[in-house]
């Protein structure tokens, strides 16, 4: 096989610059290699560092974490087997012991003691801080044991642990972030290879893996901005896998007659927010009026291509708590506008929406529409990601009127949604209701199950009987793959190899 | 000449040092990369310990003059995205620039001006209004347009070259292509305009009197008087293709300094800007330091003090 992969290498270049046509299909062809068209190169593979998409669709597949979700959203083992509750604050994993590290070192608790230490040290300064700063301890507590502690009692901790990674102590105890992210080392199905910086990383295929082992010997990320190219290479066998694709490209792929749309809804939720702190929209009825005003419909149908799918709550059914039986407001225009006439509007008042070209900008532009249809006069604000993201997060009387975003916590817990989205005490939140506040609290350190997805459904009903926040849909993922690929996407936008196959 | 050195060289040391400061303020006031990093559920302590960790919580002021003293010992930082020295993701970048800009340049040259030169000489030929025709075609198409349509006909269709990305010389044949053939048209231009210019001159009326063939007068007298425009132009295209070519490498997936400059401005790695800028600078004031030079060897009246 070494000696095939060699003379492949070699012939490969030289094949292309005789402008020999049939090679440039060769990456589809040879199963062995699976070539992943992302947006960017990884910004990090130390992966308690960034964690953008284009560095953990590589990183997840170098490292195990410490549990994961299966295909359907449901949280299983992986690093640890067990956990068990001792009392609120406590929690006792047992870990498994025939995971080896790709240096052949075992695994052991110190290690996942070491990596929850490693994420949690404020010196360290993992943009993930805040999703782990919950833990306030990690001991091991046995030969196979390792009890975490939070800071008062924490039903997310489990959904946060999907992300946790575990990294080898004996390795990256002795070097830099910035070095571990040069020669990663990991426990996970594939092994770091290579990393041609600003081209492409390589990882190969762990053949000692525990669990089940990636179907491919090797496979290259590759950054590729433009979303055309990345359908382009899809279609001429370039790439076997692309992501993030537009419903445009996805029906050019569809009538294309090669590759095909793989797609999932995600946990992304899509909201419309309105700053009741600044009149006139600290006015219900002029909130009701926007929610009746918004064609749900006619955006996910007629601008996504139908792919998200419209929901009611700031939740998705990804998420925990999901409930059903929950209506928001339905679409009817001349209810808006009757609403509208009663309510003290100047019709020259305009109202900001705030947006960023990472916004899909057709959805923004056809709210502006929908609100002046019903008489209100709504202005686009553009502005870059940065100064957008520095708008949002300021007291409600500096914040923006309007705001079209999609939010995700990358946990599937309404904790990492509606907390920071309708809590008081959040930058983000545009509600200051006492009421919310304390079920938000509530539902925050609530460990029975039951319980925690009632309260958040009567969270939910208190914001939609206000108008306090209007959720649109749960957004989509739209992935272009090779005709042979079998892979079923999740919600929590993970490429991992080795639930992947080739059809034969 | 050395005095006329020596000016160039203390004019390039203000100019780089103008493009440094401009660079830091410009970065520093049109946004803050913290939001970008943490994640959205981030408090705003996490936010503060971020922006500790990268030092954007020190005063302006304070920030520039050690940005100073660190570009005066040529420490460029390390990226705040990706966290590692901005010197080895530049290096890592250049090569790929450097072929791209050689690939455009050569087209650039091997067809412009050939082009240029036959557009000159067959002044009223049917043939110069189709070359005309190409040159006007090649100036005028959008490359994010025209790479995609090389995308699709050589790399889908016909599947001759590979649609995107680099690692052997058929990857460089298309961005070649695309990036060059602004810089065709404007060579082809250029020289047609600067050989008609010529050809009008007495010298030649005279060497054609002594009975000089075609041939013999454009190798020997017109092109080399031609040169001298083309050469200015060559400092400007030069060094804007060095600088990275920002839409050809992104539709390529060419992962050149372009793409670098790109992906860096919209997360606000305001290191990484630093450096491409900087290099970018440097890059741009010494091709036109060399291009003053070469005039003064192509002209010998500039050598001996005569205007430029």
């Amino acid at each position: 096989m070494n000696t095939t992969k060699r003379v492949a290498r070699f012939a490969l270049p030289i094949a292309l610059s005789l402008g020999v046509a049939m090679f440039a299909l060769t990456p589809a062809i040879a199963k062995d290699l699976l070539t992943v068209d992302l947006v960017n190169e990884p910004s990090s593979l130390d992966p308690h560092q960034q964690w953008n998409p284009d560095s953990y669709y590589v990183y997840r597949n170098i490292f195990d974490n410490m549990v994961t979700r299966d295909d359907a959203g449901q949280i299983v083992s992986q690093i640890a087997t067990k956990w068990e509750r001792t009392s609120d604050t406590d929690t006792v994993f047992t870990i498994r012991d025939d995971v080896m590290f790709h240096d052949g070192t075992l695994l052991t608790p110190e290690d996942v003691v070491y990596s929850v230490d490693r994420i949690t040290n404020p010196d360290f300064g993992s943009p993930q801080l805040g999703q782990f700063n919950k833990i306030i301890k990690a001991e091991a507590t046995g030969e196979n044991e390792v009890t975490l502690t939070t800071d008062g009692a924490y039903p997310a901790l489990l959904a946060q642990l999907v992300k946790l990674s575990i990294v080898p102590k004996h390795i990256a105890s002795t070097m830099t972030s910035a070095e571990f992210n040069e020669a990663p080392v990991g426990s996970g199905p594939y092994v770091f290879e290579s990393w041609d910086r600003g081209v492409s990383v390589t990882v190969t295929r762990n053949e000692d893996y525990w669990g089940d082992k990636g179907p491919f010997e090797s496979v290259v990320f590759r950054g590729v901005p433009d979303a055309a190219t990345r359908v382009a290479d899809l279609q001429a066998g370039a790439a076997d896998l692309v992501v993030t694709l537009n419903t445009d490209l996805a029906q050019q792929v569809e009538s294309g007659g090669k590759g095909k749309v793989l797609t999932v809804n995600t946990e992304r939720v899509a909201y419309f927010a309105m700053n009741s702190a600044r009149p006139p929209l600290d006015q219900p009825d002029l909130r009701k009026a926007i929610g009746h005003a918004i064609d749900r419909e006619a955006i996910v149908e007629g601008l996504l291509g139908g792919y998200p799918q419209i929901v009611d709550q700031m939740l998705s059914p990804a998420h925990f708590g999901w409930a059903d039986g929950i209506k928001g407001y339905a679409y009817e225009p001349e209810k808006a506008r009757e609403l509208i006439a009663g309510l003290n509007v100047a019709p020259d008042m305009e109202l900001g929406l705030a947006t960023s070209p990472v916004f899909d900008q057709r959805v923004v532009q056809a709210i502006q529409q929908m609100l002046t249809d019903v008489g209100l006069n709504v202005a686009i604000n553009t502005t870059d990601m940065a100064t957008w993201l520095k708008d949002q997060q300021t007291t409600p009387e500096q914040a923006p009127m309007l705001t079209f975003s999609r939010w995700s916590c990358a946990c599937q817990d309404p904790d990492g949604i509606m907390y920071p989205l309708l809590h008081s005490s959040s930058n983000w939140s545009r509600v200051n209701d006492p009421e919310i506040d304390a079920l938000l609290d509530e539902a925050r350190s609530e460990l029975d199950e039951t319980r925690r997805a009632e309260l958040y459904a009567q969270i939910n009903r208190m914001a939609l009987e206000d108008a306090d926040i209007l959720p649109l849909y749960q957004a989509a993922i739209i992935y272009g793959a090779a005709d042979n690929l079998e892979w079923q996407p999740t919600s929590n936008e993970s490429l991992f190899l080795n639930r992947m196959s080739w059809a034969e | 000449m050395s005095v006329f050195l020596l000016q160039r060289l203390g004019q390039a040391f203000v100019a780089i040092f103008g493009v440094m400061t401009l660079v830091f303020f410009i970065q520093r006031l049109t946004g803050d990369p913290t939001y970008l990093l943490v994640p959205e559920t981030a408090t705003q302590a996490d936010i503060e310990a971020m922006r500790r960790s990268l030092g954007l919580d020190q005063p302006l002021v304070l920030q520039y003059v050690s940005y100073l003293w660190d570009m005066l010992r040529f420490d460029f930082g390390t990226s705040y995205v990706q966290n590692i020295p901005v010197t080895e993701i530049i290096a890592s970048r250049l090569p790929y620039t450097l072929q791209l800009a050689a690939g455009a340049l050569f087209v650039a040259f091997v067809v412009g001006l050939p082009v240029g030169l036959a557009m000159a000489i067959w002044r009223k030929h049917p043939v110069t209004n189709v070359l005309m025709g190409m040159v006007l075609g090649a100036q005028s198409l959008p490359t994010f347009w025209s790479g995609i349509l090389m995308i699709m006909i050589f790399g889908v269709w016909l599947g001759w070259l590979p649609p995107s990305g680099s690692g052997s010389f058929a990857h460089l044949i298309m961005p070649s292509i695309a990036l060059g053939l602004l810089s065709m048209a404007t060579y082809a231009r250029i020289a047609r305009s600067s050989i008609l210019d010529e050809m009008s001159k007495d010298y030649v009326r005279s060497a054609r009197a002594r009975g000089v063939g075609t041939g013999r007068l454009v190798g020997k007298h017109l092109i080399r008087n031609s040169l001298i425009p083309v050469i200015s132009i060559s400092a400007l295209e030069i060094s804007q293709l060095l600088a990275g070519a920002v839409i050809v490498e992104t539709v390529f997936a060419w992962p050149g300094l372009g793409q670098l400059t790109v992906q860096s401005v919209q997360s606000r790695d305001f290191v990484v800007v630093q450096g491409i800028v900087l290099l970018g600078a440097f890059v741009t004031i010494s091709v036109n330091l060399l291009a003053d030079i070469l005039y003064s060897v192509v002209d010998p009246r500039i050598r001996k003090g005569g205007r430029a």
